[in-house]
């Protein structure tokens, strides 16, 4: 039996399609389709496909220039071979991957417990108003564009070297110089991470620890620490991934030679990293060319890196995620019955002997020769030894009060890092900064003059990208929280999402110039910028549109479905004015850390110099990231300009820094989630 | 049973949390190798109390307490105190179960090793007795390397009176301990702790008037902040000389 009133509603439709079709309102109809929201529906899905189709296409690209290299290297040899001079065709890409495995290494050597402390110190010591300082300096930290710290490495940190050890350092750029910039420009995300999952241990375990009798530091030590040690883990594996990415800091300082060090611990030689040998060689090689294969190549396994470790990354944090959001708390809930278990304590300790003899020697081993080394490194792990005994010795409180002063110290010297690297730039930038400067164009290649036309190009690259990358976006966020069902093709289409999210702007350099700028003829000009930054971007966009939408609470939608609206209705009155906040802030944050950018830009977009002032999207444009590294690295003798460019671009990143924290604050304070 | 000796005792004692005063006045005495119940509605000031006798109030900052509270001779609410030493002799148990996320055994060796304790052996002896005593040794015996908290919630809560009883306490401090535990596991620790007043001291903070019927020797009546009654369990509860103590435990407010 079928219902009258459904038959006659093709009737319905016929009868009015001369007159007025609104005034027949029928919900099955295209029109009411429309009206209740699939028609946007179906227009969020094509945003979510087109914006998947073209990351899972950037794989695809590079995983497809790449055969060639694969197919007359052989992937072994190019793995394993140890000569890398593209020149004479010798392509042993080993002392690259070790290089960069030696520099990220140094970097979480030094960042991680350096970041571990600093995280304690907010935790456990820091009153709430030191800690509304550090926060936004930790973010401040984060902001600072990657071709700024490779400038300030350059400016300060590789003279400072060459300083301390006059004797080691030929030029001072070296590995230790890289890792020391790669560990800074690290530690944000290892603090904020680590933090995270400190705060998130239960109160409970703090207080049956104090009931005990436990110090505040021992209570950190023995019972935060360990039931965060998941957390503390990721902030490790993340600052990891940020490390092995990182091109433009790493290049300006670390020398470029692609040997192994010599001997291997020796954090003096020069390095060479996988992400600055395609930086160095992208822009002399012949496309198509063995060569040009061969970098993809690179890429390709600079790709697979990146994408484990960020893959570890999330199981990790998803898993404590798990643990500390439910209730019940899952340790390890397996048996422990290793044959160490007996002799955990004694296997600990020894291993600890060992790791602080074998640093101890290799470090003084590079000074005084290798008896020196041994000797010295007897000397460490017998202080270690009376250390520990001298601090049963004086109690537990003075080991808390030593500790937690120690703490207070690597707090004050990485707080006075950033003050100096914010100082010599204000303080040598400010004296370049005139309105000619800002309003002229550079001359004597650059020597003279200002940076108006890289002033406007980088404002020019930002707007293309945003009006790019904004809408597809945001549309795709709010499909993939609203409307996407845990599905095969949404979980695949989210991994896309999360591993280019990760994925070293290098990479999405190598795309633009091989694809934009030579396959389709472009040239280096403003709209390859754009895009490129826009699908680098693209995966944080829709990352942080889902998460603000998402984070509006249940009862606010359920309350507008339960008075007859639909979906969309819902979705756009109610979900999207309330997420608007933390949509605007993701956005604006990623704005900020694209026209810092630089490896992306000077492969697709960027000149040196530029001298007609005309506007087509098809023209090469000047950038401010550019600009900076052109003159630090080509341009002696310009460091007033050099100075004042750092100035200008830190300006324009902290205005849109500024800008995105004051929007979350107020919206935080007028919703209250 | 009832020992006349005072193991602790609370003088004109107040207590503030910044400007909102918690306590008024309090005076009462815990008797050893008795259990001393403390009831009251909510916010009546009974948690605070039992954790002025760790000080455990303050991990809170701006507490400020006023009157002493006499322990083994000494005032123990004076800033030189020391406040590790006292929590060592004065242990407590918590409202949830809070054992480690760590293996049963790392639960019980904690404060021990923390102490000071080294030695393998008389660590695992520690362990053993420790579980014994509350109740909970044949249970766990096969699985001391397994995550404390794949035990059920009754069992974790024993874990963590033995954790309590690792470094040898005189008092025990039981801050509503059976409020998120099902009757049967309630009955087991209500028979511990009568079990463990013969070697300790034991101050029960509880919600459940039949609880502290069942179980105490003395009961201390809190309302607003004031102890409105203390005395021996059944006075309070057959003969009590406030009116509001009577309204309470007759069960017509609270």
């Amino acid at each position: 039996m079928i219902p009258e009133d459904t038959v006659s509603v093709p009737e319905n439709i016929s009868k009015s399609a001369g007159g007025t079709i609104v005034a027949h309102f029928d919900p099955k109809g295209l029109l009411g389709r429309f009206r209740n929201g699939d028609g946007a529906k179906l227009f969020l899905m094509a945003t979510v496909v087109f914006t998947v189709a073209i990351l899972f296409f950037i794989i695809i690209f590079i995983s497809y220039n790449s055969l060639d290299a694969i197919g007359e290297i052989g992937i072994w040899e190019f793995l394993t071979g140890g000569t890398w001079s593209p020149g004479s065709g010798a392509y042993g890409a080993s002392s690259l991957i070790v290089g960069t495995f030696l520099v990220t290494g140094g970097s979480i050597l030094f960042a991680l417990p350096v970041g571990l402390g600093i995280a304690i110190y907010i935790n456990d010591i820091a009153s709430p108003r030191i800690r509304n300082i550090l926060k936004p300096a930790c973010e401040l930290f984060a902001g600072i564009p990657s071709v700024v710290y490779g400038f300030m490495g350059l400016a300060v940190l590789v003279p400072f070297l060459m300083d301390i050890f006059p004797d080691h350092l030929n030029y001072g750029t070296s590995w230790l110089a890289g890792s020391l910039l790669l560990g800074l420009m690290a530690l944000p995300i290892i603090i904020s991470v680590s933090q995270d999952s400190l705060e998130a241990v239960p109160r409970s375990y703090r207080e049956a620890s104090m009931a005990l009798g436990a110090t505040k530091w021992e209570t950190t030590r023995k019972v935060v620490m360990h039931s965060a040690v998941s957390g503390i883990a990721a902030a490790a594996i993340l600052g990891i991934g940020r490390a092995l990415g990182e091109t433009m800091a790493v290049m300006m300082v670390t020398g470029n030679s692609a040997l192994v060090p010599e001997p291997l611990w020796n954090i003096f030689d020069m390095v060479r990293t996988l992400t600055a040998s395609i930086a160095l060689e992208m822009p002399e090689v012949a496309h198509g060319s063995l060569h040009f294969s061969a970098l993809f190549l690179l890429a390709l396994i600079l790709m697979t890196m990146v994408f484990i470790v960020n893959l570890i990354a999330r199981r990790i944090v998803r898993r404590t995620r798990i643990r500390t959001g439910a209730t019940v708390v899952t340790g390890r809930t397996r048996s422990m019955t290793s044959p160490f278990e007996k002799h955990k304590g004694a296997v600990r300790r020894l291993a600890v002997n060992a790791a602080v003899f074998a640093s101890a020697f290799m470090m003084s081993s590079l000074f005084i020769g290798t008896a020196g080394g041994i000797a010295v490194g007897v000397l460490a792990a017998a202080a270690l030894f009376v250390s520990k005994k001298i601090s049963r010795m004086i109690g537990p409180k003075y080991v808390q009060k030593a500790v937690y002063s120690t703490l207070g110290i690597v707090v004050i010297a990485v707080l006075a890092i950033l003050v100096v690297f914010l100082g010599v730039i204000i303080v040598n930038g400010l004296p370049a900064l005139s309105l000619d400067f800002i309003l002229s164009p550079p001359s004597k290649s650059g020597l003279s003059g200002g940076i108006w036309p890289a002033i406007v190009g980088t404002l020019e690259l930002m707007t293309g990208t945003a009006l790019i990358s904004f809408p597809l976006g945001v549309c795709s966020g709010i499909y993939l929280s609203q409307y996407a069902k845990d599905t095969k093709t949404i979980r695949l289409a989210r991994q896309a999402i999360d591993s280019l999210n990760g994925t070293p702007s290098i990479i999405f350099g190598l795309f633009g110039m091989s694809l934009l700028v030579i396959a389709f003829g472009w040239g280096y000009s403003l709209i390859g910028g754009c895009i490129t930054l826009s699908l680098m971007v693209l995966p944080t966009i829709i990352k942080t549109t889902e998460e603000a939408v998402s984070a509006v609470p249940r009862e606010l939608t359920e309350a507008s479905a339960a008075m007859g609206a639909s979906r969309w209705h819902t979705i756009s009155k109610i979900l999207l004015p309330a997420s608007m906040g933390g949509v605007i802030t993701g956005f604006i944050l990623s704005m900020g850390r694209a026209i810092g950018e630089t490896a992306p830009v000077m492969f697709t977009a960027a000149v040196a110099f530029k001298t007609t002032s005309s506007f087509s999207l098809l023209d090469p444009i000047m950038a401010l990231p550019y600009h900076l590294y052109y003159l630090a690295s080509e341009v002696p003798g310009s460091t007033t300009n050099q100075y004042g460019t750092a100035l200008v671009l830190m300006i324009i990143v902290m205005v849109l820094f500024t800008a995105a924290s004051a929007i979350r604050y107020k919206y935080k304070s007028r919703t209250g989630w | 049973m009832t020992g006349n000796m005072n193991m602790i005792e609370t003088n004109d004692l107040n207590l503030w949390y910044g400007d909102k005063q918690t306590l008024f006045d309090v005076n009462m005495p815990i008797k050893k190798n008795c259990i001393t119940s403390i009831i009251g509605p909510s916010g009546c000031g009974k948690s605070t109390l039992i954790r002025v006798f760790n000080r455990m109030n303050d991990l809170i900052g701006g507490t400020r307490m006023s009157g002493t509270v006499v322990y083994d001779g000494k005032n123990i609410c004076g800033p030189d105190t020391d406040v590790l030493a006292l929590r060592k002799r004065v242990g407590m148990i918590f409202q949830k179960a809070n054992p480690f996320p760590m293996t049963i055994r790392d639960n019980i060796t904690y404060g021990p090793k923390l102490h000071g304790m080294k030695d393998q052996r008389e660590l695992d002896e520690v362990v053993e007795s420790s579980l014994r005593k509350a109740a909970l040794f044949d249970e766990v015996k096969d699985r001391l390397n397994t995550s404390a908290l794949s035990l059920s919630g009754g069992q974790q809560q024993r874990l963590c009176i033995a954790r309590a009883l690792s470094i040898g306490p005189e008092v025990i401090l039981m801050d509503e301990p059976t409020s998120a535990l099902d009757p049967i596991a309630t009955a087991k620790i209500e028979e511990l702790a009568l079990e463990l007043k013969k070697n300790y001291t034991v101050v029960a903070v509880t919600h459940n008037m039949q609880q502290a019927r069942r179980i105490s020797d003395y009961t201390g009546f809190m309302y607003m902040g004031r102890l409105e009654e203390f005395g021996r369990t059944e006075d309070v509860f057959e003969n009590p000389k406030s009116e509001l103590t009577e309204r309470y435990v007759s069960g017509r407010f609270g």
